[in-house]
Order: C-alpha cells, then structure tokens, then sequence
C-alpha cells in the first residue's frame, strides 16, 4: 500500500502542474479497497462489554434529580469502578436532597452539605462547582434539555437517563447541545440500558451481519400494570403537585410512550439503522385517576422502503402484560436480545448466559445494565474512547414523541413535521406557586392543547 | 577518441533511455516547483486585486470580520473565492480566470453594478460552501445561540439546498446595511403626518376611486374595470410561450376595483403596525373574531435596504397578503381580496390579445440566446412600461418610472411577481372548453399562481399571459425559525402583490 500512496501522490502532483499549463486533465479517485470482512463490534459502533470500568484518574460526579432513579444511578455510579465519587447533589425539594445525602452517609460517604443545593436553579450552582467532573442527569425530562445545555457550557461529562426532552424545542437543544459536548470531547453515556446489554449487543451484531437477510418488519411492546402516582397533600401548590407526581403529568414526564416505551423504540431504531419516516396511531385513557396522559397507545410506524413497526404500551392492571421487541427477516427472525430464529422456527442462534457459582444456567447478566453504562462512561473519559449517545436517544425520544402526537392528534405525523414542530410543553417559567394551565386529556380529531 | 567514445556509449543504447527518464524528472520537478509558485502567486490578493479593480469590495473586506477581527487573522480573497483543494480548485481556478481576463479586456469595470454582485443569487456563482466548512469546521460551538442552533441543525438537514452564504451574506465583505437579526423597528415610523383619515371613501358609482385607509393618511387608488369578455392564455404560436399558457380559451370577468398600483410599502406598514403580534402562533382564522392577527417582526430588512414609500411591498407570504386583504376590508368595510388569475390577465391586457399590452416581440426583447449576449437585446416601447431584468438594476423601482396599461394600471408587467388566489396547476386551463364565468382555478392544491414577472425577469416572463406559481419551501430555505415563518419569505425579494374591490350590488350599472 505504501508505494501505491507515493505513487498517487506524486502522479497528483505532476498533473496539476500540467493542467497548469494548459494541458488536459483527468481526475483519478483514489481507489480504496472495501472491507469485505465480518463487521466487528468497533466497526458497528457497540461499546465494549467490560467486568469493571478501568483504573484511572480521581473522577467526581455531581447528581441532579435525587429521587429514586437518580439515587439509583448515583449508586451505579460509583460501584462501577475504582476512585469514583459522589461529591454534590442537587434536587428542587429539601426532602429530596437530605434523603439522599442520607443514604451516601450510611456507607460512610459523606457529602458537604455546602455542595448540596434546592430550587430550580440548583443545578446551576452544582455545575459551577470546579471539582465536579461529572454530572448524572436524572430529573423528570422536561428539565433535560436545559440541564444538558448547562453542563455542556461548564464542561461536565454527562451520564443522563432517558428519555431526554418531551417535545421537539427540548430534542433540538439537545442534539445542539450534543454536537458542543462532541466538539469539546465530553464523554455523554444515556439510559438506554438495552445499548449496554451484551446479549442485546450480539444479537444487534449477528443481524447486522446479516443473521435473518434483509429487515422487513418490526414491533415493539411495554405493556404493564399502573404505575406510581402521588395524590395532592394539603399545603402542595400547583407546581409542587405537578413535579411531585410528574410521572402523570405530560409536560414533565412525556407520557410512558417516551418514559419507558423508548427502551423498546430505541432498540428498533437501531436494530433497522434509521428512525420512522412517519407514525398513525391510537391511545386512550381508562383507568388513571391523576393528570393527563394516556393509559395505552397503539403505533403503526413507517420506516420507508415497505418496513412498518408495530409499538404498543399500555399501562393497565390485568391485561395481557410483557415487554421486549421482535423483528423479521427475509431469511429469520429475533427477539433482539438473546435468540435468532430460521424461518422454520429452530433455532439458529442463541446468546450464551455465564453459568452461575454451581456450574448451572442462568438466564441473567453478571453485571446489570445499569452498571455497565456507568463503566461504558468512566471507560471513555479515563481511556479517551470517545462516547457521545446523546444525539441517538434524542433520535429515538423523538420517535416517541412523533407516535405520542399521532396518537393524541388522531393525525398522521411526518418526521419533518415533528422534527421542526414548535410544540413546547409546560410553563415557560418555573416557579412554586399556582400554574395557570389547563392540563385536558388529549382527544384524537383536535389539537393537542398541553 | 575513446574518452570521446566512452561518453557517447553513456548517451546511446539503454543508457540514453535512463538519461531520457532522467531529463523528464527534472523536468517534471521543474514543472511542480514552478506550477506549485504560478499558482501561489496568483493566489495572492494583490494579483487579484491587480486585476479586479473595485475599491468598493477592497474596502468593505476590510471592513468585514473575516478581516477585522480580534484574532487578528485575516482571510485573503481566494480562501473563499475558490475551493479548498481536492474540491475542484483548479478547475474553478482556469474557469474564474478566464471570465476574468474576458472581463478585464472586454468590458468596463466602472460599469459593474457591485451591489447587484452581493446579492445571494450571485455571490453563490462565486463563493464556495466547501471554502467556509474547510476552516469553519465546527458548527455548534458552544456560544451558539438558540437560533443558531436551529439554523445549522437545518443547514446539516438539507445541505444540497442551503449554503453558508443563505445566512452569512455579508461576512466577508461588510455591509452597515444589512443586520442578521429580528427587526423590531421595522415599521417605526419617524414621520409625523399632517392629515389623518377618519372615514374611507364612499363609493356610490362604478368609476375609479381614492381609498383612504382610515385612522393613518395613506391613500391609494383603485381603478375600475369594466365587465367583459376575452380570450385567457396565449395561442400556439405565440414567441417563446410555455404549454401551461395553453389552451386560449373564452373567458367572462365581471366587473370590479383593482388597484393602480402594487401595495406599496407605505399601504402594508399600515397594516403592520395595526395588526403586528409578537407570538408567532396562528390565530384561528374566524370571521367573527374581531381582532386580526398580523405579521411578525421580519427577520433582517424586508425591503432589501432599498426603500419604502411607493415602492411595492415585498417578501410578504401569500397568506399575509391574505390577512391583509382582510385588515383593509375591516378598516374600509369594503370587500377587498387578492385577484383571481383570470381577473389578473384581463386587467393586464386591457382590451388586448398581443403578447404584451404595449408593441413589440418577444423574440427581440429578450435577452436570451447567443446573439442577444454579445448585440444586447431590443428595448424600446418596453422599457417605458416594465421595471425588468434589463432596466432594472436588481432592485425593485417606485411606480412613476413606468407608464400605464390601457385600463390606467401601473407595474402589471414586471416590478415584482403578484400573488393570485388561484392554485396553480399547468394544466389549469385544460378543463376550459366552453365560455367560463369569473373562473376561480383549481380546487385543490398547494402553491398559488403569481403573475407578471418581477425585476428578475428577461422580457418573455413579463408577456400577458406568463404564469408562475409560488415555491414555498425554496423561500422559507434560510429562516432560521422552526418551523417557518408563515408571515414573510426570507429567501424571495420579488414577490408582492396588488389588491381587488368587489363592486357592491348596490351601484347599479356601469357608467360608461
């Protein structure tokens, strides 16, 4: 290859000198030989798959959002290697804060309490702090996009859960946001825990090199029983009712189709390479008894090129319940995670689980999700392999949030339309006190109205 | 001898072969090395500017913030003016020298009108987008406003129609005129007016009329159009017609009002600042509701820098038009509206079935065709009654530099493209057989028809029967909003339009 490149060299230089001089010119490519072989994990872009993330400099992780998730992932944080610190919190309610703070101080790790902050501009304060390295996002979403702006501008490596905006002006600061984060090489790792599953990760890699031929078509399923929601206590204003139930409110929470539906989405965006040209759905209400969501949606996605993904969710004790997705091939099909079938149904192709201290099967990872993309994180920031799945979440969020609109609306929804929408939901200011809103459920054939 | 020899024997046989090989490669270095300096040196700014001799451009690059700025690096004329290398910069090179020297031996620089060379549609011809992103390679730094953002994630979205310079016009060479930002003085009127309208005019007879707007002391006239009958569409053989002119058909108009004049500027801030809301939500359109609901703020100067006054208001969005004709049938409680296209080409040709309303060919007006570029075309008789291509300086005129159409109409023909409220469609007037009454075009569809060609047009797009239609996406191509205005285009400067009356049934017959 060597003398090839000299070889080209010089022959591009001696012809523009002669078409300097008035002589003919015929442009030559430069041939590059296409790599026939199996794509490998780099090569398809898959994060490595690691028991512990490496040793390294002293890194210190400010969380903002100190509810369960947040705790949770703060947790995750720094079990997942060595030198890893829980050094600031962040949270709009005391309660919040102080519980957590607790639970840090009963394994004996303490966090100053000048490094703890409330209220709505808490997080500003902890991302000035100069010995924070990295931020874990992990309030209700609506606050997401604002928030990565600003680690962003104070330049901290971001772990965020998903999904991470509720309407289109919060996905396209973030994808801007993103796209500075790349430009100055912070680290960005998100909740879409599938990503970081090695059986997931497999699976994705025996399709991609073509396990069940060409994709033709997809679906996708949450389907659950209700989840939390908090009744109104006395002495809560409006904006403290909201955020304390956010999970039931759209304008913070998205509804479940962008809450937990995402995961599924996520993983048919990447298993077919793209996100949906368009979504027509339906969805409906029939049990919650707080807020202004919808208990179940019905999706039909068109991926071009004749590719159609059904999604579902559904939240609704006593149904029919299970999560996970499934695609078909021109020659087999998948569960995505951990089977690839023949068109006769026998098996193809099957991840192999660790057997556990008995020598038996298991059915499990040794390290959860939740950890390895924490050490997916560390990993990038202390190896300098570069990390940054920002822009893709925002991608599949807005996957959601294109299907959410189709369903509210009763319309058909393109990816243009919704990828430049104005729609904003919630209050343009955030304070404690009363919000005027009118917080309808959404009817197919009008306008949405958050 | 045999020294002799001995050197003849290192020229002859294989030898000489070597000797050849070895000539051609210091030949060949020789060649690199010289072609490497001949285009450093044209490269240079003071060879180019050795040769373009504009001061105005000298200066307004230093002006400029590729020039002044606080680094203190200065960006010299070929960095933007060609392409980066291995994208095509000989080529450009060998192509844009060659015009040069044409330029520099054929014609007179003086001559050269540099303020039409800014504009985008040119600067495109010679500034390269690949130039910009070769040093401009990060898009989203981190001082990046909102608007910024939304703009470069649209710029990555539709590359193939957006170029640097759609935004970024006057970076390289500066312009105190132009500002990249939301006008909000635009309207700000400075002027006290003496006389201020109370009531409009009353009409009672079917003869033309002065509308005043009232509560603001802007007048316009209104012409009034006699009902009758003629033939729509050009025939068959008419110079240089295209197919959606087709086919000539028999068509009955009505009577009505139509204005002298386009809107002009002092008519449309008006409305402006009547109706201007912040938000840029659209308010139901209902009849009922009392309020209407105007434009924006633009982005940047509407008018181009060119004045307002009389000149025809311009980059208004078809359906701001509308709204407009709505506020001034409010304000006057008359019932004004955009023309139909049928309404349109009868006003145009006032009585006449030639290609233009005034003499002439359109073979020998337009500037189209070998012959034309080097002789120049025929301009007498329609320079007098159209602002176009030609006579125009790029820019839209004010109305008392062309005379009028037999109905007593000024600008029909050029100045700038008037929307109608038809759809277009090309085949539009192919369902037309027999007589048709007031035809109101196609049901359905998704652009508008425009008609008389602007200041752009060569002569043959300002014959009677042209038919153009509306591009919304290309004019909506750099507004930075998402999604678009719905108030003005930012990427069509020749686009405005003039309005109609209905005549009340109670004026009971024409006055002829």
């Amino acid at each position: 290859m060597g003398n090839n490149d000299q070889y080209g060299l010089n022959r591009r230089k001696f012809l523009e000198s002669t078409a300097l001089a008035g002589l003919g010119l015929i442009g030559a490519g430069a041939a590059i030989s296409a790599c026939k072989n199996e794509k490998n994990a780099r090569a398809l872009g898959l994060p490595p798959i690691l028991k512990a993330a490496p040793k390294g400099r002293k890194l210190r992780a400010g969380l903002v959002g100190c509810g369960n998730r947040g705790t949770g992932a703060a947790m995750n944080f720094i079990s997942c290697g060595p030198d890893l610190h829980i050094v600031a919190l962040a949270d709009v309610f005391q309660d919040r804060v102080d519980s957590c703070r607790e639970r840090f101080a009963k394994m004996k790790m303490d966090i100053q309490a000048e490094n703890c902050f409330t209220g709505f501009d808490g997080f500003k304060k902890l991302m000035a702090l100069a010995d924070v390295d990295i931020v874990i996002l992990a309030t209700p979403p609506h606050f997401r996009p604002e928030h990565f702006k600003e680690a962003v501008l104070q330049n901290k490596h971001v772990f965020m859960e998903k999904p991470v905006a509720v309407d289109p002006v919060g996905i396209r600061s973030l994808i801007a946001s993103a796209k500075k984060a790349e430009a100055i090489g912070l680290n960005v790792v998100t909740g879409t825990q599938r990503r970081h599953q090695q059986d997931y990760i497999e699976t994705y890699q025996q399709v991609a090199n073509g396990a069940i031929g060409k994709l033709v078509s997809a679906r996708a399923f949450w389907n659950q029983n209700h989840v939390w929601f908090r009744t109104r206590e006395e002495g809560w204003d409006d904006m403290t009712y909201m955020i304390r139930n956010w999970n039931n409110f759209c304008w913070l929470c998205g509804d479940h189709i962008l809450d937990t539906h995402v995961h599924n989405i996520d993983v048919i965006n990447w298993f077919l390479g793209r996100p949906p040209e368009s979504a027509i759905g339906y969805g409906g209400r029939a049990r919650r008894l707080t807020g202004d969501q919808y208990d179940f949606f019905s999706i039909d996605f068109d991926y071009g090129d004749g590719v159609f993904s059904h999604s579902m969710c559904r939240q609704i004790d006593n149904c029919a319940n299970g999560t996970g997705e499934f695609i078909m091939g021109t020659k087999g099909y998948t569960n995505c995670i951990n089977t690839i079938w023949n068109m006769d149904g026998s098996i193809k192709w099957e991840f192999k689980y660790p057997k556990d201290s008995n020598g038996n099967d298991t059915n499990k990872l040794i390290i959860p999700p939740y950890v390895q993309e924490h050490m997916h994180l560390v990993h990038a920031i202390r190896t300098g392999e570069y990390v940054n799945q920002a822009e893709q979440t925002a991608l599949s969020t807005l996957t959601a949030i294109m299907a959410r609109t189709a369903a509210y609306t009763g319309k058909k929804v393109t990816w243009e339309e919704i990828y430049k929408s104005d729609m904003y939901l919630g209050p343009k200011e955030m304070v404690f006190g009363p919000v005027n809103m009118q917080f309808e459920v959404p009817i197919p054939g009008t306008a949405h109205k958050a | 001898m045999k020294i002799l020899n001995s050197i003849r024997t290192l020229f002859t046989g294989k030898r000489a072969f070597i000797w050849l090989i070895l000539a051609g490669l210091i030949a060949g270095f020789a060649f690199i090395i010289a072609g490497k300096k001949a285009i450093n040196y044209t490269s240079t700014d003071a060879y180019c500017i050795s040769c373009h001799v504009h001061p105005v451009a000298d200066e307004s690059w230093k002006l400029s913030s590729h020039h002044d700025n606080k680094p203190g690096v200065i960006i010299h004329c070929v960095e933007c003016h060609l392409p980066p290398e291995g994208h095509g910069m000989l080529f450009a090179k060998a192509f844009h020298g060659a015009k040069d020297v044409y330029g520099y031996y054929f014609k007179d620089s003086i001559k050269y009108n540099f303020k039409a060379k800014r504009k985008l549609e040119m600067a495109k011809k010679f500034v390269y987008t690949e130039s910009c992103t070769k040093c401009h390679q990060n898009l989203f730094p981190k001082t990046l406003t909102t608007e910024g953002e939304n703009a470069h994630l649209s710029f990555l979205a539709s590359k193939t129609e957006v170029s640097c310079l759609n935004c970024h016009l006057n970076v390289g060479h500066y312009d105190p005129n132009n500002k990249h930002e939301h006008n909000t003085n635009f309207a700000n009127s400075t002027v006290q007016n003496t006389q201020v309208y109370t009531e409009p005019t009353t009409v009672t007879t079917f003869a033309s009329f002065t509308e005043k707007i009232p509560g603001t002391s802007v007048s316009f006239d209104m012409v009034a159009i006699p009902a009758g009958k003629f033939l729509m569409g050009s025939p068959k053989n008419e110079a240089l017609r295209k197919p959606d002119e087709g086919p000539l058909h028999p068509v009955k108009i009505s009577r009505f009002f139509m204005a002298k004049i386009e809107v002009s500027w002092d008519e449309y801030l008006e409305f402006f600042r009547a109706t201007s809301s912040q938000g840029r939500k659209e308010v139901e359109e209902n009849a009922n509701v009392d309020a209407i609901s105007g434009p924006t703020p633009p982005w940047g100067a509407p008018d181009q820098g060119w004045g307002k006054g009389t000149r025809p208001a311009i980059t208004m969005t078809w359906k701001a038009a509308n709204i407009y004709c709505k506020w001034l049938s409010k304000v006057t409680g008359k019932k004004y509206r955009l023309p139909t296209e049928a309404e349109w080409e009868y006003a145009v040709r006032g009585g006449t079935q030639t290609p233009y309303f005034f003499k002439g060919d359109p073979k020998k007006y337009t500037s189209e065709g070998f012959f034309k570029k080097i002789f120049g075309p025929d301009t007498t008789t329609i320079n007098s009654y159209v602002v176009y291509k030609v006579n125009s300086a790029s820019q839209t005129m004010e109305p008392s530099v062309v005379k009028a159409n037999p109905y007593g109409l000024k600008n029909m023909a050029g100045n700038v493209s008037e929307f109608c409220s038809d759809f277009y469609s090309p085949k539009a007037y192919y369902g037309y057989k027999k007589m048709v009454v007031d035809p109101k075009g196609p049901k359905k569809g998704q652009e508008h028809v425009i008609r008389g060609g602007s200041f752009k047009s060569d002569a043959k797009d300002v014959r009677s029967a042209a038919r153009d239609v509306t591009k919304s996406r290309v004019w909506l191509v750099t507004d930075p909003q998402m999604p678009k205005s719905v108030w003005w285009y930012s990427d069509c400067s020749d686009i405005g339009f003039r309005v109609v009356c209905e005549v009340d049934e109670s004026i009971q017959s024409d006055k002829k």
